[in-house]
């Protein structure tokens, strides 16, 4: 089939999918406890990578950057710049590039491997909704825990770049907090969130469509698990872009 | 017409996934009380079928009537009251791997919101059906092939659907296990009344469902009997697949004098 017009296709039937989440997002049976279940896995358990990548890229901000700086002589602002980077960029896309990895993949896996498996139609025969069941659930979960490991990646990536300042550049930290303060305004946090919120519902519906529309057993599956992480990754960075565009223009204006 | 006695009812089916025809006109019914065995070689739309008839998929043409219903052009909503009157078996049991053998089979009462003192009787009864109440605490993958299905049958059975689909339960077992899921089908069919369409293309299971019967001797016992001279089995009937087409309808002893020569081939080479 032409590259195309399966592009288009694609695009339609993601569509939609989401209609069909959207439609019964409102109507019982709501399947609470799911969707808390399936935050604690994703939320909860990506704190891990979340932790590590944010120290460790902060860190190494402030590493790179604190030179150029110094030999402006404005290595006092280390702190904003490392601030203003994770809020603004960094740390909406490294979560949810880390997510995307981490939490797409399993869920484009898990979701594959029902439907090869007939899990999804047995699901269908025993009178449950799998859309209900499975794909709202997980979206919910990633909506909301993907801005709220943002703001932990944020703050501890604010952290590494202090422990790289005050270990490596010999800067006092009080310099360092009083500089990364003048960067976090409620206009900057809000930017910042409303990019993970958007990125969370990307790697969600991209995990579940590739799983459900896995084809040819279980070599499908691990087909349908890449190709839902670069998806997912792709769009990620496409749409930060123009979501950039945006929040620059309606939020941080001057 | 003659819905009214029909548990199930094809007529004039067709589907096709892009250009690949899998059924191409097809009708046949299945009786209250009946089971309707369907054979054919792989791919020629066997597992189609049962999924046409629980409302997984919708037919390109023709209508599908379930209990004189007539369910083509049911929304998902409008099926899933259906769906209550079946029960589906389905080729490996596709169990929920991680839910345990009793959330497995408590799935469809937990979904209907039932509460728990109701749900346990109920899984521990048809658990205590296919003989496996001690697998209750274990997980989908601890389970052996057969008793994977046998859960599978009892996740089936909840609600005490009149109408069961099985998809091929016995593909891949050993004959002593397969005749034990063909034992269960035989007491559902004899002692419940259940209508079924039961897909395989094992031989064995033909001879079991074609020639057999359960009925509860006086002591409240189960015992299996072979139809002989003073009786004859009418309430098991056969249709063979190819191409997309019923090629036979009829008894088991009808399909083993046919001419045909596919059925012949079919029938001389299981042996």
């Amino acid at each position: 089939m032409n590259l195309i017009i399966r592009g288009i296709i694609q695009i339609q039937e993601i569509t939609l999918l989401i209609w069909r989440v959207l439609r019964g997002i409102f109507r019982p049976p709501f399947y609470l406890r799911e969707m808390i279940r399936q935050m604690d896995i994703m939320g909860f358990g990506s704190l891990t990578i979340i932790l590590l990548t944010a120290f460790f890229t902060g860190a190494v901000l402030a590493l790179n950057t604190g030179n150029t700086l110094q030999k402006f002589g404005v290595q006092s602002v280390s702190g904003q710049l490392v601030a203003t980077s994770l809020i603004r960029e960094l740390g909406p896309v490294l979560t949810c590039l880390m997510l995307a990895g981490r939490v797409g993949s399993g869920i484009a896996a898990e979701l594959g491997s029902m439907l090869v498996s007939e899990q999804i139609d047995a699901m269908r025969a025993l009178g449950a909704d799998p859309i209900k069941k499975l794909v709202t659930p997980r979206i919910v979960a990633l909506v909301t825990m993907a801005p709220a490991l943002t703001i932990v990646c944020d703050m501890v990536g604010v952290l590494g770049g202090l422990f790289a300042t005050i270990s490596f550049q010999g800067q006092s930290s009080s310099v360092y907090i009083s500089s990364a303060k003048v960067a976090v305004t409620y206009n900057e946090i809000l930017g910042g969130l409303i990019k993970p919120t958007v990125f969370g519902f990307i790697i969600a519906i991209i995990g579940c469509y590739r799983g459900l529309s896995t084809k040819g057993g279980t070599v499908g599956v691990g087909r349908s698990t890449t190709q839902s992480v670069v998806d997912a990754s792709i769009l990620i960075i496409a749409v930060d872009f123009l979501l950039s565009k945006l929040i620059i223009s309606l939020l941080l204006a001057p | 017409m003659t819905n009214k006695f029909h548990a199930i009812e094809f007529k004039e089916v067709s589907l096709a996934f892009d250009d690949n025809v899998v059924l191409d006109r097809v009708s046949f019914a299945v009786r209250y009380g009946e089971s309707k065995v369907v054979m054919g070689g792989s791919g020629t739309g066997k597992s189609t079928l049962l999924r046409l008839a629980l409302g997984l998929i919708k037919p390109d043409s023709g209508s599908i009537l379930i209990d004189g219903e007539n369910i083509t052009d049911y929304t998902e909503e409008q099926m899933m009251e259906v769906r209550q009157k079946i029960g589906m078996v389905f080729q490996e049991g596709a169990l929920f791997d991680s839910l345990s053998v009793y959330d497995n089979v408590a799935y469809r009462l937990r979904e209907q919101h039932a509460r728990e003192s109701e749900i346990e009787p109920v899984v521990i009864r048809m658990l205590r059906f296919v003989d496996l109440e001690e697998a209750v605490d274990k997980m989908p993958n601890e389970l052996s092939g057969g008793m994977r299905r046998r859960v599978g049958i009892a996740r089936a059975l909840v609600g005490s659907p009149k109408i069961i689909l099985y998809d091929e339960p016995t593909a891949g077992l050993d004959p002593i296990t397969a005749r034990t899921i063909c034992e269960l089908a035989l007491k559902l069919r004899d002692l419940e009344e259940v209508s079924s369409i039961f897909v395989t293309h094992r031989l064995q299971d033909i001879e079991v469902l074609a020639s057999e019967y359960v009925v509860r001797d006086d002591f409240g016992n189960l015992v299996f009997e072979h139809e002989g001279d003073r009786m004859c089995l009418i309430n098991t009937k056969f249709i063979m697949l190819k191409d997309g087409n019923v090629i036979f309808s009829g008894s088991d002893k009808e399909m083993r004098d046919t001419r045909d020569p596919y059925i012949r081939k079919f029938i001389d080479n299981e042996r």
